[in-house]
């Protein structure tokens, strides 16, 4: 392993990596990108691969509208030799309470506000969209035709292997045992495999993002909340778009390869790093599935996972630079939606790192919004 | 083609009933599964590969392979391996994965 670099990326998820791209692109050299498994076995590989712009913060909104063209592009930008499997069949967001009703006619408003094609409609446009969904109950939907969902795997791949191209080393089970700090400056990064002396290093661990922040004695305000789901039995092309009740806590997709992936959020998961799948969760995920779903009733689970949100307190990502240890970026806390905000926000952190104009204010991001400034609080949380 | 005697094992059938297999009326035991009457018919290609479309017959024949899906009763993705033959049973078999209804 090299013993030197100008740029430390600890993380190999699809953050990490498409920082490393978006920074080697612009010209830097000798950038190292520190995995502690392989890449994208975080929360990256066990996301819901869901691409939004239906979000209540116009940050989210924005970091997710310009995210999406770059999908739309992507084979073709990073030269990938696979597919990265966007699908923009949209997302169609169910509304089954009247609260919850008020709340997206809010964030529609920020949506279009900010060009994003969303629109509000009845239970029976929404059932031409999608024909098996249960209407009973159903107030209206929001629906974008734009949204969509990716292969995270492929993804990742497509970021690594342009990256590599452009010189980025990637060192895959190695972990960060220690960061040394000298007159408040970051010096170097210990790993299991030696040191490597650098001035910059970027902190892109997601739930693990504050273990690596201790190092450098800073308290990051995350904390990791489980969240599980599954995959089942692939059938016939029947559902075009990612389908989201709130009220129901479910997200429920079809993937290109014909095969269902679904999640529900649980209110009471404690604060931890359990990864553990449980059958309290088949159980739940499949009650809510074929309520608001029901034609999925017969359909086999083939296998379940989960995986660990880095919850930020406002939902929004923190994209800042640690108070006394400059030189340490934090790119972290995306709360469950980092996949589809990572092409956008790796550009933001490169332009800014670079002291390049940045697309949107990075400020927006920053730590201080915790102490005492403003939050960005994102109603729109599956 | 069925084995009547074993100098070990017994079978003790069901009665003999007929089922449907893409439309072709064809004898089978009750209580054996699909699959074995299927066999004991002669079917011997139980569907085709996803991808490159070659002919996919009894693998695992347990109910882990996903090589006999089929479509039963209107439902798709039947394991015919492990599923029991009833009478009047319509057995399809599957174009691609499947279709939900």
């Amino acid at each position: 392993m090299k013993k030197s670099a100008n740029v430390v990326i600890i993380g190999g998820g699809i953050t990490g990596c498409a920082t490393a791209y978006e920074l080697a692109v612009r010209g830097v050299k000798d950038i190292v990108v520190i995995e502690k498994q392989y890449l994208s076995s975080g929360a990256t590989g066990r996301c819901g691969a869901g691409v939004r712009q239906q979000w209540g913060t116009e940050t989210n909104a924005i970091l997710a509208r310009d995210s999406v063209k770059r999908f739309e592009g992507m084979n073709e930008e990073l030269e990938y030799d696979r597919d990265i499997e966007f699908k923009q069949g949209g997302y169609l967001m169910v509304s089954y309470t009247q609260n919850e009703w008020n709340q997206y006619k809010k964030n529609v408003a920020i949506q279009h506000s900010l060009g994003i094609p969303t629109k509000m409609i009845t239970p029976q446009e929404a059932l031409e969209i999608v024909p098996h969904l249960n209407i009973k109950g159903l107030i209206g939907a929001t629906f974008c035709q734009s949204d969509g969902h990716a292969n995270p795997f492929h993804v990742v791949d497509a970021y690594y292997k342009a990256a590599s191209r452009l010189g980025v080393k990637f060192e895959t089970y190695t972990s960060v045992t220690g960061i040394t700090r000298e007159k408040g400056k970051v010096t170097s990064v210990q790993t299991s495999k030696g040191d490597i002396a650098a001035s910059m290093v970027i902190n892109a661990c997601g739930y693990a993002a504050g273990t690596i922040c201790k190092m450098v004695g800073f308290e990051l305000p995350l904390y990791p909340q489980r969240h599980q789901a599954l995959v089942t039995e692939p059938v016939e092309p029947c559902q075009g778009p990612m389908v989201i009740s709130l009220h129901h806590r479910l997200y429920c997709q079809q993937t290109p390869h014909g095969s269902f992936i679904m999640g529900v959020g649980d209110p009471n998961e404690p604060k931890d790093f359990n990864i553990n799948s449980s059958w309290e969760f088949l159980e739940d995920v499949a009650r809510q599935a074929t309520t608001v779903l029901p034609l999925l009733k017969n359909l086999r689970v083939v296998r379940q996972w989960s995986g660990l949100y880095d919850m930020s307190p406002d939902a929004n990502p923190i994209l800042d630079e640690v108070p006394d240890a400059k030189g340490m970026w934090v790119a972290a806390g995306f709360s469950g939606h980092g996949f589809m905000v990572a092409p956008q926000t790796a550009v933001l952190l490169a332009q800014k790192i670079l002291g390049q104009n940045c697309f949107m204010p990075i400020e927006r991001f920053g730590l201080e919004r915790f102490s005492g400034g403003e939050l960005l609080l994102e109603s729109a949380v599956v | 083609m069925r084995i009547t005697e074993h100098p070990i094992l017994e079978f003790q059938r069901g009665e003999e009933i007929s089922f449907f297999f893409n439309g072709q009326e064809l004898k089978g035991f009750e209580g054996e599964t699909i699959a074995a009457a299927l066999h004991a018919a002669g079917v011997r290609v139980l569907g085709h590969s996803h991808v490159m479309h070659r002919p996919r017959g009894l693998f695992c024949a347990i109910g882990n392979c996903s090589s006999c899906l089929m479509d039963v009763d209107g439902e798709p993705n039947i394991r015919i391996c492990v599923e029991k033959l009833k009478p009047g049973m319509r057995v399809e078999t599957q174009q691609g994965k499947g279709c939900l209804r």
